[in-house]
């Protein structure tokens, strides 16, 4: 299965435990906090409480009439609301008092002479309610605390926590990003090396600058795979050409001595004349797979031996497909050129495109009876060149096959006389791509195969 | 009887080369070595000069020049390579044509057949380029001042059909079939090769051509 990128599932993993980490931290010390400013806020309530109670129960003693305006001289010196109730009805309140704020199950317990705190929540605001009682006048003291100061802190801490939290888990989402960064970037090099090699800049090497000991080695490795690769390439391609360029001579007196075999072909008996035929035949092919491999030997030499030239594309299909025909002795076929083609021109090698229109006749001749038409289009600033066929056509499932090296169709084996060398249409497309152009296989008119190369017009000038 | 000197180092080529061509009608003087061929050369001169281009000591691009120097006989050189650079330096040492290894014989044939049919075409009208008076019945080219300039009869016959076509343009296809007389088989690199050779000889500036000129995907014209 294929994973999602590593950096993001890191990123996600450290910015994820970070946070957890941070909120878990930030919540203990919310809690914490909160527990110990409300009991310290209460037992200073409570205290006072007592002494307001105190002074409530001498003044009912002394001086009854008083009573109000010390009520309001407490709630001015301390911000709390004092009530006082006796037998079931208030008998005085502070000014900034409400009797509501004190529930009735708390002046019951008080009533039965129990001195009690309730922490209740009026409209959104926690008040805190201490009820003394004074029995010897059956009276009760009630207390109503405001814990709105209390409240700001907490409400001041709570932010300044779920900042930190935040703030902790971006630091550890950064981290994780240099972590990843630092630890990603060796194998972002080699992916980076690999793409290039894969595209033929074999001089690529990974450099090392202060590497760490794991990519230092990760770099050796792979710089010495890589030169073992081009080893191996260069071998392979100086076989190759060595090979074709050793052939060449012994192929060339063969071909020669063969047709001067054919200047004498009436004095040969019929079976030395239908021997010298096949000889005939089989050096021809002989000697297309003798080209074909030191074309390939040139191909893979890279694009260094490209000649590119900027050429009227009509006038390139129309001789490079003569010149291609009579190479290969067959009648040149019918060129179709869109009424509204005009004059375009593309950037080729123009031995190498012809090349290309050999083997593609080549190729009509052998698996159908031959080019039926070259159709030259426009087609979105691309020259479309259709080489069409009669032919059976190519099998779906082989219409990428045929291009690669060395491949022999099925048709290939149902035509057991007509020998290819599996060579000639992967150099099509090798040298189609090599002009930035494209090679696909479709459905021709005539119901054949149809090699469709795709071209980009050139603006440049000639020569 | 036309006369063929072949310069080729391998004597199985060398020999089937020469079988074929005598078989064709041809007299055939053979060299193993750029040296012995221009020796030959020089004491019997041939109608047409194929020359391989890996030779032992002087090269075949070396023998091409020693031979130009005196004779504007067709010379086809033999290539084992057909990269363009191999066969630009080919052409520019003097050479009319070219063909690679393996060739086919028959190719190789038609092309000798092809050289030995050319004939300079006296019955053009001479006319001038500039400071230059091209004379065909006469086969040269004169300068005011009567300096004679050389040209190769590919050259020269490049030339007057360019002039006969009144300043219209010539495709390189069409080119090849005139003035080397193919067919089919060519290289249009043998045109443009042979272009830039004649520019280099009447051109003031050839690098910056006024009268044999490039026409953009189509060709070249000479303008008069």
């Amino acid at each position: 299965m294929r994973r999602r990128s590593l950096r993001l599932r890191l990123l996600v993993n450290f910015g994820l435990g970070s946070l957890l980490l941070s909120s878990l931290f930030a919540s203990l010390t919310y809690f914490g906090v909160q527990h110990v400013l409300v009991v310290n806020q209460q037992q200073t309530d409570l205290r006072q409480s007592y002494v307001n109670a105190a002074l409530i129960r001498s003044t009912l003693y002394t001086s009854p009439p008083q009573l109000g305006n010390l009520l309001n001289s407490i709630e001015r010196a301390t911000d709390s609301n004092v009530l006082v109730h006796t037998h079931h009805q208030w008998l005085s309140k502070s000014n900034g008092a409400a009797t509501a704020d004190v529930a009735k199950s708390i002046i019951t317990l008080v009533g039965k002479g129990k001195i009690t705190q309730q922490t209740l929540n009026v409209q959104g605001h926690l008040i805190f309610v201490v009820g003394v009682p004074i029995p010897a006048v059956e009276t009760q003291v009630f207390e109503v605390f405001q814990l709105q100061r209390l409240e700001h802190t907490l409400r001041i801490l709570l932010s300044v926590l779920a900042f930190g939290a935040l703030l902790t888990s971006l630091i550890g989402m950064g981290g994780g990003l240099w972590v990843t960064r630092r630890a990603l970037r060796p194998l972002e090099e080699v992916s980076a090396a690999a793409a290039l090699i894969a595209d033929g800049e074999l001089t690529t090497r990974l450099t090392v600058a202060k590497a760490d000991e794991e990519v230092q080695k990760l770099t050796d490795s792979f710089n010495t795979m890589v030169n073992r690769l081009v080893e191996r390439i260069e071998r392979d391609a100086r076989f190759a050409s060595n090979v074709s360029h050793e052939l060449r001579s012994p192929l060339t007196t063969l071909t020669t001595t063969t047709s001067v075999l054919q200047q004498h072909r009436s004095e040969l008996s019929p079976a030395g004349q239908e021997s010298l035929d096949l000889l005939t035949a089989d050096l021809s092919i002989f000697r297309s797979l003798v080209e074909d491999l030191l074309e390939m030997a040139r191909s893979d030499a890279g694009a260094t031996t490209h000649v590119i030239e900027t050429v009227s594309a009509v006038e390139l299909v129309r001789q490079s497909a003569r010149s291609a025909a009579s190479r290969i002795r067959v009648a040149v076929p019918p060129i179709e050129v869109a009424s509204d083609v005009g004059h375009p021109l593309v950037s080729v090698d123009r031995r190498r495109f012809e090349r290309v229109m050999t083997n593609l006749i080549t190729n009509a001749q052998r698996y159908a009876s031959g080019v039926t038409a070259v159709r030259i289009a426009l087609s979105d600033e691309h020259l479309v060149i259709n080489v069409d066929d009669a032919g059976p056509g190519v099998a779906p499932d082989e219409h990428e096959a045929i291009f690669q090296r060395f491949f022999r169709g099925r048709a290939a084996h149902d035509r057991g006389l007509a020998r290819g060398t599996g060579l000639g249409l992967s150099l099509v497309r090798e040298h189609v791509e090599a002009f930035g152009g494209t090679i696909t296989t479709h459905s021709s008119p005539e119901g054949g195969a149809r090699f469709q190369i795709i071209l980009p017009l050139s603006q440049g000038g000639e020569e | 009887m036309p006369r063929i000197l072949i310069v080729e180092d391998d004597d199985h080529i060398r020999t089937a080369l020469r079988l074929m061509f005598e078989g064709e009608g041809f007299t055939i003087d053979d060299a193993p070595s750029g040296e012995v061929g221009v020796a030959l050369f020089s004491r019997m001169a041939a109608d047409v000069v194929i020359i391989d281009v890996m030779l032992p000591g002087m090269t075949g691009f070396q023998t091409c020049q020693t031979i130009r120097t005196t004779s504007d006989v067709p010379i086809v050189i033999v290539s084992a390579r057909d990269e363009t650079a191999d066969v630009v330096l080919g052409l520019e040492s003097g050479a009319d044509d070219y063909v690679t290894k393996p060739f086919v014989p028959e190719e190789l044939l038609a092309r000798v057949k092809a050289h030995l049919r050319r004939r300079p075409d006296k019955s053009a009208r001479a006319f001038k380029l500039g400071s230059l008076q091209v004379i065909p019945d006469e086969g040269i080219v004169r300068h005011d001042n009567g300096d004679e300039l050389h040209l190769t009869s590919t050259e020269f016959r490049l030339l007057i059909d360019l002039a006969s076509m009144d300043g219209k343009v010539l495709s390189r296809e069409d080119l090849l079939e005139r003035v080397w007389g193919y067919d089919y088989f060519g290289d249009s690199r043998l045109v443009d090769v042979h272009i830039r050779r004649l520019r280099m000889k009447i051109e003031p500036d050839a690098g910056n051509p006024t009268y044999l000129v490039t026409v953009r995907g189509a060709g070249y014209k000479l303008v008069l």
